[in-house]
């Protein structure tokens, strides 16, 4: 009886597994007679995107893409995803895309998902409070830094930076952005490891608390679609390329002035 | 437990007094001005019909329920007067001079039969071996040998009442209150129940018993008192009561027991 | 990441995952017997706080009780944030399962015929004996399968607890499935769990086996 159970329980897993690997080629001949475009964001990642003092999502990414339908003519629908499970969402079909300060991994390309061109290149910095006299990555050894789970900082202190990691006392995962800077706000981590536009624009709205000078781990940007998604992809680069052609896209970024030396589209 | 109302002869010392006694549930009466005394070594048997205040009038003497009024002596001393209540002191001392077995026996179903008859006179101080002995016997006594070590319910109805009676006599009460000890039972199980209750008469055990059954009360009683609409309606010896009531009430109520 | 290794990464959280439901075990059981006798207050204004207290408990997810009780110290009063998750994760855990099971008490208690407390009062018990010795232990025995059930929802919510992070099994498996672009650590957390509440259900089993001497 229990090695049936065992058994039966290993064929779910191999199950679900392989539905989460496979890929659904079936949707491609989407983009011409496309109507609507749904955006898959982290609503919680100023400046790109959040929630809006009028209680709409907004943020750079929110309103590069509200102009790109605009330009197609389709219908922008919002989705916000569990940060943690884009991609799993992004494959159920619950947005057609993760678009929201998404930095492009390796291993998201390796796993066929169609990845635009980056247009935003990011680099990851340490804040501290104003007051703890941290000058360095190298004064917080023995430390306690919070990173958001899911983010391209978490990942790069499990493998690039992982030298860096091993300093610190411990790293502590916050499921959101917000959490990290409460737990430095409330002395319970000494320092959060933030993309840099994150950072700045915290710290700009915030009193107390500075960003060690110290790039750590460049990466960028760009918009995640489903394999096979590659005509849907085509279709939104060329729309933002004529956004930044007539203006529109340097027109959005200056209201966005932490993170408008970081595009790379208007810095060709 | 006093060695003065041990000494004196049966039927002549007061163990409980009840005068005026008045209990009213949310202002609907139903004890009103009861008044009668138990002497040692009597068994006073209370009748009537349902609803006429037999049963609160033992939970209020084994306060139970709280009376409103009267007055309640045992050996002499005011458990209550006047409707007070003597300091909780006090009436924890006079509870150890009652024992009461309930229509529903109430045992402790996760104790077995030795551990319910055994745990109250060990609580009280009494020796562990010693309360074991009277245990034993007890049992005996009721017909339950070798039933120490059973549960509740493992036992039928007729037993588990016999249990609790064994329960209430291991505290060495000087007066036991039944509240229609055979109510619960099925009809061919009230026998070995009320031959134990006679055995105990035999032996001179000074009880009050509430009971439905006319001919155990005629056969056992010193005293019968036939209880209606919260009132005594007739009280006398189980001759003056069932052979030649006075009262208009009595003989009705009789009347229906008569095959 | 070899499957092995992801396993052994995860379950150096499990200790913590341990902790967190030893723990609220240890302090929320006594503590909602405590809340059930209060409830049970003969005073109006006693039973009525605690009432709705337990409400509110009950009510709200505890997943805002977590953030409340980690976070709301600071937002407050500017106090700081406990370093150490475990406190502020038991604290919240341990005043939710006591409502839970406080209410389990009660039905519980007023199950218990009012027989007993009457024979008990009349052959000299006193009240905290009666309690003690007569109904606490048929209340045991009557209460195990609900009990059982908040114990098995008890292993599945320490989960919860990342979202104060605190780095039990489960928020480990959230990084591992994050870096490696894998489901498999949420297939591994689920094996963990199920294998936890498989032990449990077990012991809990053999409790209720053993408070079987009578019905």
């Amino acid at each position: 009886m229990k090695k049936v159970f065992a058994l039966l329980i290993a064929a779910v897993l191999l199950l679900s597994l392989a539905a989460c690997g496979a890929s659904s080629p079936k949707n491609d001949p989407a983009v011409a007679g496309r109507t609507g475009f749904i955006m898959g964001i982290d609503p919680e990642y100023p400046p790109f995107s959040y929630l809006g003092d009028d209680g709409n999502y907004t943020g750079f990414d929110v309103e590069i893409c509200q102009a790109v339908c605009d330009y197609l003519g389709w219908n922008m629908t919002i989705f916000g995803v569990n940060w943690d499970e884009k991609l799993v969402q992004l494959d159920s079909l619950e947005c057609d895309c993760v678009w929201s300060g998404m930095t492009i991994l390796d291993s998201m390309k390796d796993a066929g998902y169609v990845i635009s061109k980056p247009y935003y290149d990011n680099t990851q910095v340490l804040v501290v409070k104003e007051d703890s006299g941290f000058a360095s990555s190298a004064d917080l050894a023995g430390k306690l830094v919070a990173v958001q789970l899911g983010t391209s900082g978490e990942i790069l202190l499990q493998n690039d930076l992982a030298d860096l990691a091993a300093t610190f006392g411990d790293v502590i995962t916050c499921d959101s952005f917000l959490k990290c800077f409460t737990e430095l706000a409330g002395n319970s981590v000494d320092a959060v490891f933030v993309d840099l536009p994150v950072a700045a624009s915290y710290a700009a709205e915030h009193e107390g608390f500075k960003i060690i000078d110290e790039q750590l781990g460049a990466e960028q940007y760009g918009i995640a679609f489903r394999s096979g998604d590659q005509a849907l992809c085509d279709a939104v680069e060329k729309a933002i390329a004529a956004l930044v052609e007539n203006g529109k896209y340097a027109e959005i970024a200056a209201k966005y002035p932490d993170i408008v030396n970081n595009l790379l589209f208007l810095n060709d | 437990m006093s060695a003065i109302t041990e000494n004196k002869a049966p039927g002549s010392v007061p163990i409980l007094e009840i005068r005026g006694l008045r209990k009213a549930f949310d202002r609907v009466p139903v004890l009103r001005d009861i008044s009668f005394t138990v002497n040692t070594g009597n068994v006073v048997t209370i009748i009537g019909p349902s609803g006429s205040g037999k049963s609160t009038l033992l939970r209020c003497a084994s306060f139970l329920e709280n009376a409103n009024d009267g007055d309640i002596l045992y050996d002499g001393q005011y458990a209550m007067k006047g409707g007070v209540y003597a300091p909780k002191k006090e009436l924890n001392r006079f509870r150890t001079l009652f024992g009461m077995v309930f229509q529903n026996f109430n045992l402790f179903p996760h104790y077995s039969v030795l551990k319910n008859i055994c745990e109250p006179p060990t609580l009280r101080g009494c020796d562990r071996e010693e309360a074991r002995e009277r245990a034993s016997e007890l049992l005996k006594k009721m017909g339950l040998e070798g039933k120490e070590n059973a549960y509740p319910c493992q036992l039928s109805g007729g037993q588990q009442q016999r249990v609790a009676i064994a329960r209430a006599l291991a505290l060495n009460p000087e007066i036991l209150y039944f509240d229609e000890p055979t109510s619960a039972l099925d009809p061919e199980l009230t026998g070995e129940v009320l031959k134990v209750i006679r055995q105990l008469a035999e032996d001179h055990m000074t009880m009050v018993v509430v009971t439905h059954e006319m001919s155990f009360a005629h056969a056992v009683s010193h005293q019968v008192i036939f209880m209606d609409g919260g009132y005594i309606m007739e009280e006398g010896s189980p001759e003056q009561i069932f052979e030649n009531p006075q009262q208009e009430r009595t003989k009705r109520f009789l009347s229906n027991y008569k095959k | 990441m070899s499957l092995l290794t992801m396993i052994l990464k995860m379950s150096e959280g499990l200790g913590k995952t341990c902790a967190i439901f030893f723990l609220t075990l240890w302090f929320s059981l006594p503590l909602g017997m405590i809340v059930a006798l209060l409830r049970m207050s003969k005073n109006k204004i006693i039973s009525s706080v605690i009432r709705f207290f337990i409400t509110v408990l009950r009510g709200t997810p505890l997943m805002l009780q977590l953030l409340a009780v980690t976070y709301g110290p600071y937002y407050l009063f500017h106090a700081n944030v406990s370093r150490n998750k475990l406190i502020p994760v038991v604290i919240a855990f341990s005043i939710n399962y006591a409502a839970y099971f406080a209410e389990i008490y009660r039905g519980g208690i007023e199950s218990i015929p009012k027989g007993q407390y009457e024979a008990a009062t009349v052959l000299g018990y006193s009240r905290f004996q009666t309690f003690m010795r007569i109904v606490l232990p048929q209340v045991i025995k009557r209460i195990m399968p609900s009990v059982t059930n908040e114990v098995v929802t008890l292993v599945k919510d320490t989960s919860m607890a990342f979202t104060v992070s605190y780095q039990e099994m489960f928020t480990i498996g959230k990084q591992i499935a994050n870096s490696q672009t894998s489901f498999t650590p949420f297939i591994v957390a689920g094996v963990f769990y199920y294998l936890f509440n498989f032990i449990v259900d077990r012991v809990m089993g053999r409790i209720e086996k053993r408070l079987n001497y009578y019905s």
